[in-house]
């Protein structure tokens, strides 16, 4: 095999597809949008906890408890006047909960007898959950502050009452946090490196054939393995654009998402950067194998697209099932190409560092994918029904 | 010297070549003509290495095509039946492709650009796209994609198929141009008059065999008809598509 003939396929095939308008688009929309997609979802998790908004509690006969509506307005509860039918404004959604409070509430208060307010609230409502549960806090702390007053008036210690105070410690620091909510980032380059290198793939092979191009190709007394590997290479290089292109965005992406609203932090610098794009990029070798011989088994374009639509939900598969069946990382991950890949990436989100076997690993794991894939391609075009059509 | 030796191609049950032989020499156009499904297209496959003949041999200046395929290859300039180019590829740069696989490149390369672009009249085509190019556009920059390895042995299937009847002229003036610089061509045509008109050496084939071969003036005499129209309806055994 002639290495100088696998450059010359690779320099046509890269010229051909950076002047064409789908190619790039399949290589450089994706990067440029997924990453934005993000933040946005980021945001909308943020706005769903609506940890800042303070919450609009509509309260009947608040004048009865002044105390205890100052207590909740401490605590970022804005008391509005009742609606005249609170059932109806709890059931419609106007109002998260409405709180009663009785006319008795000053006298038993006073007395020192258990007095029942009553919180309206419709459960199976989602976007009011945290709201309710904040009120709900409000008022049990209230209570628990007043009881205690009570007991330490009465010369009794409030421990009394007390037999376990229940203490968690959570070890999980707030980047190992982060990681669970931005898992999804490994995933988003995953799929990069299989949309960047599917229209080359596609066109280069399936494409070639349907142009009636291919049939004179193979009439050049080249090696099939230097046009194979030209091609692999050709559509490797888009998929690694795109791979890396997606990683940068991400990143910056992620910095200028206010995280911490979530109570985590997320900073990838470009040390996070540079060690997830050299983790990711064997991911190109093999996607662009495999893309480049399922594209050329196919009949026709449409048919090979589709195909190579298919087969980007594949990779996802492995991840999919450890997130499902909880799997922790394990060294024969580093076996299994993608999952290994989304296994290392996991822990350097984590700030864990990276594993330097079991990247190296699934590096060769990828590359003799690719490999096996660009073989297979070059056996494929000496088949007659490859190289004219069935 | 293109000579191919009792050459067998079946695809299932279907025979496509059974038995064709013929010799093709330097300096001279050899045509193969016969009806639509004769096995024209599949002989020239096999022997421009694509196809596989399951018995029989061809060769190209005494390289084997299935033992030296490349080296078969580096003496044959081939324009199949598909002839499709890389629309976004300027016309330089779909013949510059072919001419750096056949081991080409730098001045020289350019240099034999230009002397075919001259030749074939496409001066003005050289550094546009192919997207938008006619027919006969396509076709020129097809053979001269086909030429640029300045091969001895030159093998056209359907040359003027498709073309309209400058084009087709252009293209007969380069076939006979061709054997004029002393190559050896072989063309498939199933138009009766331009294999009249072309060819020094004629071999018919129907079925998947040689009928019968011979100059014009040998085929006329052998099947007594004045007409090399009616000689060939006499040879085939029925007059379909003959004409185009």
């Amino acid at each position: 095999m002639n290495l100088r003939h696998v450059f010359v396929v690779l320099g046509k095939e890269l010229t051909d597809a950076v002047r064409d308008r789908r190619s790039l688009l399949s290589a450089f929309v994706y990067p440029l949008t997924g990453p934005v997609l993000v933040v946005g979802l980021f945001h909308v998790i943020i706005d769903a906890q609506d940890i800042d908004e303070p919450v609009h509690l509509p309260v009947a006969g608040a004048e009865y408890a002044p105390g205890l509506l100052d207590h909740l307005r401490r605590h970022d509860i804005e008391v509005e006047p009742a609606p005249a039918d609170p059932e109806a404004a709890v059931r419609t959604g106007s109002a998260v909960a409405v709180l009663t409070v009785p006319p008795d509430f000053g006298e038993r208060f006073r007395e020192g007898r258990s007095i029942e307010v009553e919180l309206l609230v419709e459960s199976s409502r989602k976007e009011g959950r945290s709201s309710v549960s904040r009120v709900e806090h409000a008022i049990a702390r209230y209570s628990g502050q007043v009881g205690v007053l009570r007991l330490l008036a009465r010369g009794v210690d409030p421990q009394l009452v007390r037999p376990i105070a229940l203490v968690s410690v959570d070890l999980a620091t707030p980047r190992q946090r982060a990681a669970e909510v931005i898992g999804v980032i490994p995933m988003f380059v995953i799929m990069a490196a299989f949309i960047g290198g599917m229209y080359v793939a596609t066109d280069s092979t399936a494409g070639e054939r349907e142009r009636g191009s291919l049939e004179p190709l193979l009439t050049n007394p080249v090696d099939r393995r230097a046009l194979a590997g030209g091609k692999w290479i050709a559509t490797a290089v888009m998929s690694a654009a795109s791979l890396v292109l997606t990683v940068v965005t991400s990143s910056i992406a992620l910095n200028y998402a206010n995280l911490e609203e979530l109570g985590i932090s997320v900073q990838i610098g470009i040390t996070d950067a540079l060690a997830i794009a050299g983790v990711m990029l064997p991911l190109a070798l093999l996607a662009a194998g495999v893309q480049l011989l399922v594209a050329s088994f196919a009949r026709s374009f449409r048919e090979a697209q589709t195909y190579l639509s298919l087969l980007m939900f594949v990779p996802m598969l492995p991840g999919m099932y450890m997130m499902a069946a909880s799997l922790d990382p394990a060294p024969w991950m580093g076996f299994v190409p993608v999952l290994a890949q989304q296994v290392i990436m996991t822990s350097v989100l984590r700030g864990e560092g990276l594993d330097v076997s079991m990247t190296l690993l699934s590096l060769i794991v990828s590359l003799v994918f690719g490999l096996v894939g660009v073989g297979c391609t070059a056996r494929l075009f000496k088949r007659e029904r490859i190289i004219f059509g069935a | 010297m293109i000579r191919a030796e009792s050459l067998h191609k079946r695809y299932g049950d279907t025979i496509a070549v059974e038995d064709v032989s013929f010799v093709a020499e330097d300096g001279r156009i050899t045509g193969l003509l016969g009806p639509n499904g004769a096995g024209k297209t599949t002989t020239l496959r096999m022997v421009s290495t694509l196809v596989r003949p399951d018995r029989g041999r061809a060769e190209i200046d005494g390289c084997d095509v299935t033992i030296d395929s490349d080296g078969a290859l580096r003496r044959l300039g081939i324009l199949p039946d598909a002839r499709g180019l890389y629309p976004r590829l300027t016309a330089r740069e779909n013949v510059r492709y072919f001419g750096r696989l056949h081991d080409k490149g730098g001045p020289s390369l350019e240099r034999e650009i230009d002397r075919l672009f001259g030749v074939l009249d496409m001066a003005a085509l050289d550094q546009r796209r192919v997207h938008g190019f006619s027919q006969g556009e396509r076709m020129k920059v097809a053979i001269a994609r086909a030429l640029v390895h300045e091969p001895r042995n030159v093998i056209l299937d359907e040359p003027t198929h498709g073309l309209d009847v400058m084009s087709t002229r252009a293209m007969r003036e380069l076939i006979r141009r061709l054997r004029d610089e002393g190559r050896c061509v072989v063309f498939t045509s199933h138009v009766m008059q331009e294999v009249a008109a072309l060819c020094d050496e004629i071999v018919v084939v129907a079925r998947g065999r040689v009928v019968a071969r011979g100059t014009p003036e040998a085929l006329r005499d052998q099947t007594h008809e004045r007409d090399l129209e009616e000689a060939f309806v006499a040879i085939i055994g029925s007059p379909e598509g003959l004409r185009s």
